[in-house]
């Protein structure tokens, strides 16, 4: 239990070191992009690589994104949620338009975090970053969903594939896919909002 | 039944797969128009979003490479932010006959100087041609010296310099006037018609930020209406969304509360 208490403690101290780093970006130093480099690289590399599949790919997500960020920072309004959270969302932005670029399809077909925070202050979206037991209950949520609700979801989350992209790949009509989807969402936010204790 | 409330009930069987960004775009800003003004759909949001977190941070860990590193943080801070933020543009031939036209007056004004004092130092003419050699040093040292220093020129020819126009708002529709605003060298404000000031009133610059409004300076225009000057060349400012003139009371405040009289958004 301590040990709970303890991680969210570090939790929320570096949450607090992430939007000092973001304001010192602003003031142009280098040092805090390094800093926060390497409390999330780690993760962040993690993801592109999932979603690119290639390592020379992901590394250059993530040169794009760190790019962003740096020249970003001010824009960040840090009271809308963690800067881990931006990163994570950018990240999966850059590494989504690459797979869609690939395809030969037009990029961004996907919410536009960094925008929506930059442009329209009043939606409200929660970017915070799952504690680590969150996500491993998420994680087994996924694993335990049955294989028609999961494989469109993965196809849509880590693949950047439309809904009618996944129906025509799985052979299954539209409105199934839909159903389907938000099935295996409500799960996964079901098992989120589980209390640990 | 309300179409309203019947768009409610599709819209927030919608948010799921919005959060994961996995609708359509016409579908997407159906969505997006409804979650303006549905703080049920927006709280439902949260929730899906901070699934679509958790999606992202789930997947199988991978030490990034060694030398990525140095690659990432190299390539991100080499781009000089302001230049590639808002490129000078179409006005960059008008910056530059400003500049030549300041550091014409200014030379001079200095040459002149000069010859005053190779008058006073005709029986030492030798020396005198010496410090002139040194006079024209001292005119470029100056010159750069003003360029780093506190000027409205240091501020217009600075390469991180934005300009943000300003729109009349309805209290004084015909005035207008624009922002020039540099990182480094500080605020430049000009204006055209601005009502003239009853006693005991001040018009007060603010930069709207993504935060609260941030006092700028004051600002009182002449006899026509025109206000030309630097306001502040602190160059520590947030980054504005927007600036704005309002009128207060003598003195200024910390938090705006008048009327607007000129609105600008930086892009």
């Amino acid at each position: 239990m301590w040990l709970a208490v303890l991680s969210t403690v570090a939790d929320a101290s570096a949450a607090d070191a992430d939007r000092f780093a973001l304001q010192r970006m602003v003031r142009g130093d280098p040092d805090a992009l390094a800093e926060v480099y390497d409390r999330h690289g780690r993760l962040l590399y993690s993801l592109a690589l999932r979603i690119v599949g290639r390592q020379a790919d992901a590394e250059d997500v993530l040169q794009e994104v760190f790019t962003q960020v740096w020249r970003q920072a001010g824009r960040y309004d840090t009271s809308r949620g963690t800067v881990a959270g931006w990163l994570v969302m950018l990240t999966r932005s850059r590494a989504l338009d690459r797979l869609r670029r690939e395809r030969g399809e037009a990029p961004a077909a996907d919410v536009d975090w960094a925008s929506i925070d930059v442009v329209d202050p009043g939606a409200a979206v929660d970017l915070r970053l799952v504690t680590a037991q969150q996500a491993a209950r998420v994680r087994a949520a996924l694993e335990a969903l049955p294989e028609p609700q999961r494989v469109p979801l993965e196809l849509g989350y880590y693949e950047g594939l439309s809904q009618s992209a996944i129906a025509a790949r799985l052979g299954v009509p539209l409105g199934t896919i839909k159903t389907r989807m938000r099935q295996a969402l409500l799960r996964l936010r079901d098992a989120l909002a589980e209390d640990a204790s | 039944m309300s179409t309203a409330s019947l768009d409610h009930d599709a819209v927030r069987e919608q948010i799921p797969l919005y959060a994961v960004g996995a609708l359509p775009p016409d579908e997407r800003s159906v969505v997006e128009t409804h979650l303006r003004g549905c703080a049920e759909c927006a709280a439902e949001l949260a929730a899906f979003a901070a699934v679509s977190g958790a999606l992202a941070q789930i997947v199988p860990p991978h030490e990034p490479p060694a030398a990525l590193r140095a690659r990432v943080l190299g390539a991100a801070t080499v781009i000089d932010r302001a230049s590639t933020r808002r490129p000078i543009g179409a006005w960059a031939p008008w910056l530059a006959a400003a500049a030549m036209l300041f550091i014409a007056i200014g030379a001079g004004f200095y040459a002149a100087a000069l010859r005053a004092e190779v008058r006073l130092l005709q029986a030492q003419l030798r020396v005198a041609l010496d410090r002139v050699t040194d006079g024209e040093r001292r005119v470029a040292v100056a010159l750069r010296a003003a360029a780093d220093a506190e000027s409205p020129l240091a501020v217009l020819t600075a390469p991180d310099v934005r300009r943000i126009d300003l729109a009349g708002q309805p209290v004084a529709a015909r005035a207008s006037g624009r922002a020039f605003w540099s990182r480094t060298r500080g605020v430049v404000l000009t204006a055209a018609n601005l009502p003239a000031l009853p006693p005991g009133r001040t018009y007060q610059v603010w930069f709207v930020t993504s935060a609260a409004p941030v006092s700028i300076g004051l600002v009182k225009p002449d006899a026509a209406g025109s206000v030309r000057r630097l306001v502040d060349s602190r160059g520590d400012f947030p980054e504005p969304v927007a600036v704005a003139v309002t009128i207060e009371p003598d003195g200024g405040v910390p938090a705006p509360t008048g009327d607007k009289y000129l609105v600008g958004a930086a892009q």
